[in-house]
């Protein structure tokens, strides 16, 4: 039975598409066969991020309004071959494409795959109700700022309006130092204010930079901490009890009590 | 004296707590859709009622909040009165 996952955050710049990106690429290393919906009419760029944008012909705004056919669109992953794309249309606007029109896609979509994963825009409005229209799953991500932590509380309470259960929620951009010297929100603090689940934090971590400059993604990096994170993300969606990684910053004793006297401690970065 | 409280294992006033209250305050007011005007209005009618039946004693200082509960928020209204014998 097909799943069709939006991932979706109301503030824009809090890591929707990486997420997308590294979800869809570490299902398909399960096994999965997976499907990533660029659902940002206008704006593409799930592409880029995947690293997929030198292959596009067709477009989702070309399969709606019938110009070319499904399978025609979808672009496949070379890596892995369970991995497929459908981009968005880049010289549209959201208006292209109606709720019912992404219904029917991806009801399209749930024969041919095992996890349907759309992108939503940010915002609330017609793109944002376009990419939860076929949703059967919604994933929440929000980095620890009050900005998007707001805007994630909007956007829960309008995914339960629209009736697609209890979306989940994915804390992205963690930094364990600064959480450790209370500079920055935790996720107790987080998962407290949202008052809903959360199925895994995600540390700010460079190699999201540098694997996303080079059009991979951190899941295919060994030793990075944002693609074990990832990682264990797809694993819990299958139903795996992951334990909830530790995020540690490998602070020594001295560390600890120099932070306590306030001065501020030696980093060691792994 | 943050060191000392930090070394007492007491909580200090962080940025992220900071951040933390903020939220939480200004969450239930979008939750219950109550502007900080609709809110001084209510305060005001609140206080009017109020001071028909008792005695208010300072009406600065009493604090009309919306508080962040479980299943629903609450609206709580901190009123001192006034103390007299006979």
């Amino acid at each position: 039975m097909a799943r069709v996952i939006t991932i979706t955050s109301g503030k824009g710049g809090v890591g929707k598409t990486t997420t997308t990106a590294n979800l869809g690429t570490a299902l398909a290393m399960q096994g999965q066969r997976v499907v990533a919906v660029d659902a940002d009419i206008g704006l593409r760029n799930l592409d880029v991020v995947m690293g997929l944008e030198n292959r596009i012909v067709y477009d989702l705004v070309d399969v709606v309004e019938g110009r070319c056919r499904l399978r025609q669109a979808l672009i496949k992953d070379k890596r892995f071959p369970e991995l497929f794309l459908l981009p968005a249309a880049q010289t549209r606007d959201k208006d292209a494409v109606s709720p019912e029109d992404m219904i029917e896609l991806c009801n399209s979509l749930r024969r041919e795959f095992d996890f349907v994963l759309v992108d939503s825009p940010a915002g609330i409005e017609g793109g944002f109700r376009n990419a939860i229209a076929g949703a059967d799953e919604v994933l929440i991500v929000t980095t620890p700022e009050v900005s998007a932590v707001r805007d994630a509380d909007r956007i829960v309470g309008l995914v339960e309006a629209f009736e697609k259960g209890h979306p989940r929620l994915i804390l992205n951009r963690i930094r364990p130092q600064m959480v450790n010297r209370g500079e920055m929100m935790s996720k107790e603090d987080v998962v407290e204010i949202l008052a809903i689940d959360l199925i895994g934090v995600v540390p700010d971590d460079e190699v999201i930079v540098t694997s996303t400059n080079r059009g991979e993604v951190a899941v295919m990096q060994k030793g990075s901490q944002a693609g074990r994170a990832y990682t264990d993300i797809a694993r819990r969606l299958l139903g795996e009890d992951v334990p909830m990684l530790v995020l540690t910053d490998d602070q020594s004793l001295l560390d600890k009590f120099m932070g306590a006297l306030g001065l501020r401690p030696r980093r060691t970065v792994r | 004296m943050g060191f000392l409280d930090n070394l007492l294992g007491r909580k200090r006033e962080t940025s992220s707590t900071i951040a933390k209250e903020r939220l939480l305050t200004v969450l239930v007011h979008d939750r219950v859709k109550l502007t900080p005007d609709d809110m001084e209005a209510m305060r005001a009618e609140i206080i009017a009622v109020i001071s028909k039946y008792v005695d208010i004693a300072d009406p600065e200082a009493i604090d009309v909040s919306l508080l962040r509960g479980e299943e629903s928020d609450h609206l709580k209204a901190d009123i001192p009165v006034r103390r007299t014998r006979n």
